[in-house]
């Protein structure tokens, strides 16, 4: 089924993406390509792609049905994925400190660590080098979080030195 | 010939001091370290040195940044090897083959070969800069736009190799990767494209997020959902590098012909290293006698692409020393060395400084041969991470990407993109699209359209000057037998019962 879908969806967007590229080219001088030239035949290139891969899943429709993909654990997958987004969504509000900490802590426990003694290290430890690092040497303005929790941060940073 | 002898041993006496070995040796370091880093590119890291040098004097500054310039060439080919993060653009080709030799437990022979080809074709190209520069340099200069085009074509007709199950999927997966390159505002006109109101797809899809999403992240899912546990995946016993030195004699081929495509492609100015590792990759699957097992863990494909990264830096020097302009964004941030130190570079250079220019050259040579100890040393350091437990690893390795893809603007929206990506790679891999070409569209895309674009105004909107240019007619002949000879192929072959 996925054999299709893949196909089948990348037509869709080409096609919608097509007729957004319209008016692209308003701008252009009189008889010189326009900005939506290239877009129009990389999209137009990738419609006729898709088709021939419906095409040949058509062909081979007999042989698709033999072919399984690997087992995945979906419950761990969709545990990974909304961590991960959690953590992206957490760090300006909380700061790039307290969300890492928090994150390394639980994907670790996700991935398989059991002990809690090298989960809390590794958070903390980890943590603790990687604001050395990117923060003291690097210069780099990690997100401290808004309101109360830049402070935290700011604390966290006074603490450490990194100030 | 005698007379470029006299003064290469001269340089080399001179590069041999202890102040411009140091330079060599820092530049290496740093150069090694940056590029092993996503997020920090091999460029970034020569603009970085660039205010240090200037109270040094023009040699030293050189060294110091053609040091940087050859170990961050070659340190983002660690990183993709042990880990799947390539640390540029240019390690991407180097990444698909040695990622998958490491996962095979040939992480040792994958790191030695990827250093004694980065050595190899190093020291070719700045014996190359030292010999032949002035006549390649006349050759070089009568291209144009439309031979740029037609070499950046051929890179993205090599992706005929890169579908290991499917041809059609490679295309997908290369188109889509090309049409990400255009979002955002275009540069001939300042139109937007597809930036639908959100404000920071304006300034488009920096490909690094792609690049760290589609391959680390992507491959931290995959290791974890895989119904065998992360922490069982079978790990080499030993990940200390060895340095292969008479295995690559069999692989004299590939590197041969990645060093040579390196010094050529680095030799046009504006192409790059980028451009040459992706062509040479595409190129030694072409003169391979077992193509199929290009993307399994191939060691062919990573000498040809690690030569031509490292080969490409002597050929972008000589447009830089004899014409005094850049071939590449690295060289032309050391025009500006020069430039802050009163040197104009051009052809009068050789006669004007011959001393440092030579010593220069040389100084490109030692880089090259002290690579060799440095670059095992790094691995060494960084193949240690390989005994860490996957648990920890793979956490890690979504920290450092965020930080990575953070770092590029300072830009949330930048991380947001790189863990979305990340998604995508995981589910391409699922769905059987290959990652690879996606990639390479992103990052190859934008300049062939920047090419075309230009060589259709320089030539009044004449489609006919790609074909009526015999470099560039070749050039293109040549891509559409590579894209049509496997599809005929595929079409005469009998489908399975």
């Amino acid at each position: 089924m996925t054999r299709v879908l893949a196909p089948l969806g990348g037509l869709v967007l080409a096609l919608v993406l097509l007729a957004a590229s319209r008016g692209l080219d308003e701008v252009a001088r009189e008889g010189t390509l326009g900005p939506g030239f290239w877009p129009r035949l990389v999209l137009g290139g990738l419609a006729v792609a898709c088709l021939a891969k419906l095409a040949g899943e058509w062909r081979a429709r007999a042989r698709a049905a033999a072919v399984a993909p690997a087992r995945i654990a979906r419950a761990r997958l969709a545990a990974a994925v909304a961590l991960i987004l959690l953590y992206v969504l957490a760090t300006p509000a909380i700061g790039f400190a307290l969300a890492s900490m928090a994150f390394i802590a639980l994907f670790m426990a996700l991935a398989g660590a059991r002990s809690p003694l090298v989960i809390a290290a590794n958070a903390v430890g980890g943590t603790v080098i990687l604001l050395y690092t990117f923060v003291k040497l690097v210069y780099l303005p990690l997100p401290k979080g808004a309101a109360g929790f830049e402070t935290v941060t700011l604390a966290l940073y006074r603490a450490l030195r990194l100030f | 010939m005698g007379e470029i002898l006299a003064n290469l041993g001269a340089g080399l006496l001179a590069a041999l001091a202890p102040l411009n070995l140091g330079m060599i040796v820092l530049g290496l370091v740093i150069g090694i370290l940056a590029g092993a880093l996503p997020g920090i590119t091999m460029v970034n890291s020569i603009v970085l040195v660039l205010p240090f040098t200037y109270l040094m004097g023009i040699v030293p500054s050189l060294l110091l940044m053609i040091g940087v310039y050859c170990g961050g060439v070659f340190g983002g080919s660690i990183t993709g090897i042990l880990f799947n993060i390539p640390g540029d653009p240019m390690n991407v080709p180097t990444t698909w083959e040695g990622y998958r030799m490491s996962r095979a437990g040939q992480t040792r022979y994958a790191l030695g070969l990827a250093i004694m080809s980065s050595a190899v074709g190093g020291l070719a190209s700045a014996l190359f800069l030292a010999f032949l520069a002035p006549p390649f340099a006349r050759v070089a200069l009568g291209f144009s736009s439309v031979e740029f085009f037609s070499v950046v074509v051929f890179g993205l007709a090599s992706v005929s190799v890169l579908g290991q199950s499917s041809m059609r999927a490679a295309l997908i997966s290369l188109l889509a990767g090309m049409f990400l390159g255009t979002i955002g505002t275009e540069q001939q006109y300042g139109v937007e494209r597809f930036a639908f109101g959100v404000p920071f797809l304006k300034t488009g899809v920096d490909f690094v997020t792609v690049l760290i999403g589609l391959f680390a992240i992507g491959e931290v899912l995959e290791q974890l959902v895989l119904a065998e546990p992360a922490d069982t995946v079978e790990r080499p016993a030993t990940t200390v590098p060895r340095l292969p030195l008479l295995d690559l004699w069999p692989l004299r081929g590939p590197l041969f012909r990645g060093t040579l495509v390196g010094i050529i492609v680095g030799g046009l100015a504006g192409a790059g290293a980028t451009v040459s590792s992706f062509v040479s990759y595409g190129l030694e699957k072409q003169f391979s006698r077992r193509p199929e097992l290009f993307g399994t863990g191939h060691a062919p494909g990573l000498v040809a692409s690690e030569s031509s990264v490292n080969g490409s830096t002597g050929g972008a020097m000589i447009h830089l020393l004899t014409l005094g302009i850049p071939g590449s964004a690295a060289t032309a941030v050391m025009l500006g060395a020069f430039l802050i130190h009163g040197i104009q570079p051009g052809p009068l250079l050789f006669t004007t400084q011959t001393a440092a220019v030579y010593t220069i050259i040389a100084g490109m040579i030692v880089a090259n041969v002290l690579m060799i100890g440095l670059g095992f040393v790094a691995a060494l350091c960084f193949a240690t991470l390989m005994k860490v437990p996957a648990p920890i690893l793979n956490t890690f390795i979504v920290v450092f990407c965020f930080l990575g893809a953070y770092a590029l603007r300072n830009d949330m929206a930048d991380v947001w993109l790189t863990m979305l990506f990340g998604v995508l790679g995981f589910v391409m891999r699922r769905w059987e699209l290959p990652v690879p070409p996606l990639v390479m569209g992103v990052i190859l895309g934008p300049m062939a359209e920047g090419y075309f674009l230009t060589s259709m105004v320089s030539s009044g909107n004449d489609l006919t000057v790609f074909v009526t240019r015999p470099v560039s007619a070749a050039l293109l002949a040549l891509s559409v037998l590579i894209v049509v000879w496997p599809f005929a192929r595929s079409l005469r072959r009998p489908v399975p019962a």
